[in-house]
């Protein structure tokens, strides 16, 4: 990545985060550049010497809340976890962290928006399922995923219900109860995917994970 | 802007502790030679007394810099966010992986009891765990994983003294049966704090990280 002075790092912090919660208050469409250089406190030339664009911008904040989910999800599956309790507790903290970062929350409404239109979205996904798919293999290793299913088909499906799963409970359900919904999903597939030994074991895993998170997200 | 031969000597500094931290870890203090520590950065002893002038001086930096690793590594399980007991069981395997393949861990461990007792370090240090500790075991009993009437101070200070006194009865030139020590240990501790509930599920999260620690450290150490 380019080396940014500091001074110039600032000012690019101080319109992001404009713009995130000006995108937030009143929504991206209703946002006018005008709007979140008087919120930040900047001149036009500020902006334009940052972002060429409104959608720049937009990229701008899909790249970073995208990068610190998934940094978060790597940083799960480097613990000294089994895989598949990497998979489930490194999603749920990323569901957690979307529901509290206001900047992460932002980038994945207009991920959302922009997918198909950018490259950042397909780059993004395609990160995601290449992550799932080797975690997938190596709870394959440690006996807890079914030896008869392809691993890296296996973490496409995964990344696939989860994001379904976010979609709906946003769309439909205005975005209540997300943690229990997301259990709920990992709940479902988990007959499908764990080894007999395993499956109890994760079962129980899964509800406490569901307990914990759904009391984390109603404090 | 510190001038080029400042800069030298300062890389000194880094190799110094790594290599102290080598004959620390299989060695007692006593019987540590500075000369070795020396060859193998080589150096002179000059140099040497440079950075650290004395042995003392050097062992307390190995003791430092353990802890700061420590600190970091404990800091990203906390970042995990798992639940508190879960969080003391990988803690414990964390401690345990890393001095089973790093001299850095282990020989801060030893210098802490040998050399720590007489300037307070041991104290001091050993006290920042236990706080450390007793605020996930908080956690714990709040998420009802450990029994209400259980003093989280009380099981910090059990956790590390059977940690600490693990270290002396099994053997960590055995990787395999040390993480086997470990997770007995901890078979018996559980019932004595956890929900009489919990104690299937957990035990069998610690046979679980047993399992994938096992698969992290290397065969036994040939004996010398």
């Amino acid at each position: 990545m380019r080396a940014r002075q500091p001074r110039s790092e600032a000012t690019r912090r101080k319109i992001v985060d404009a713009a995130v919660e000006l995108f937030n208050d009143v929504g991206y469409a209703n946002t006018g550049l005008g709007d979140i250089v008087e919120r930040a406190g900047l001149t036009k030339g500020a902006l334009y010497h940052h972002f060429s664009s409104k959608e720049a911008l937009a990229v701008a904040i899909i790249e970073e809340g995208s990068a610190i989910l998934f940094r978060t999800f790597v940083g799960v599956c480097r613990s000294s976890a089994p895989a598949l309790e990497c998979m489930i507790h490194g999603v749920l903290v990323c569901v957690n962290m979307a529901d509290s970062d206001k900047l992460v929350r932002m980038g994945t409404v207009l991920l959302r928006t922009f997918a198909k239109f950018t490259e950042v979205s397909t780059l993004n996904y395609r990160a995601w399922v290449v992550e799932m798919g080797k975690q997938a293999r190596r709870a394959q290793a440690e006996g807890d995923m079914r030896n008869d299913i392809d691993a890296e088909q296996a973490g496409e499906f995964i990344v696939g219900a989860m994001l379904g799963t976010e979609l709906i409970a946003n769309a439909v359900h205005g975005g209540y109860d997300i943690v229990g919904r997301v259990t709920a999903t990992w709940q479902l597939m988990l007959p499908a995917i764990a080894s007999e030994q395993s499956l109890e074991y994760l079962r129980e895993f899964v509800a406490r994970e569901s307990l914990r998170f759904g009391h984390e997200s109603q404090a | 802007m510190t001038d080029p031969a400042d800069r030298r000597a300062d890389s000194a500094r880094g190799p110094l502790v790594r290599a102290a931290a080598q004959q620390f870890a299989h060695k007692p203090y006593a019987l540590v030679n500075l000369d070795d520590v020396v060859a193998a950065v080589e150096i002179s002893r000059g140099a040497m007394y440079f950075h650290f002038p004395s042995k003392q001086a050097l062992a307390t930096a190995v003791i430092e810099e353990a802890c700061a690793e420590g600190r970091e590594a404990a800091a990203g399980i906390l970042a995990n966010k798992l639940s508190g007991i879960e969080t003391l069981i990988d803690l414990s395997y964390l401690v345990a992986v890393s001095e089973l393949g790093d001299d850095l861990v282990r020989a801060g461990l030893y210098l802490l009891e040998s050399i720590g007792r007489a300037d307070g370090l041991e104290v001091a240090r050993f006290g920042e765990a236990i706080d450390g500790l007793t605020q996930i075991a908080k956690r714990a009993i709040r998420e009802g994983d450990i029994a209400e009437d259980r003093d989280p101070h009380d099981i910090a200070r059990v956790l590390v003294s059977t940690y600490m006194g693990a270290r002396h009865t099994s053997d960590l030139d055995d990787p395999q049966q040390f993480l086997l020590d470990l997770e007995k240990t901890w078979m018996l501790l559980l019932p004595g704090f956890a929900n009489p509930e919990r104690v299937g599920y957990l035990s069998q999260f610690i046979r679980r990280r047993t399992t994938v620690a096992s698969g992290k450290v290397s065969s036994p150490r040939p004996k010398s």
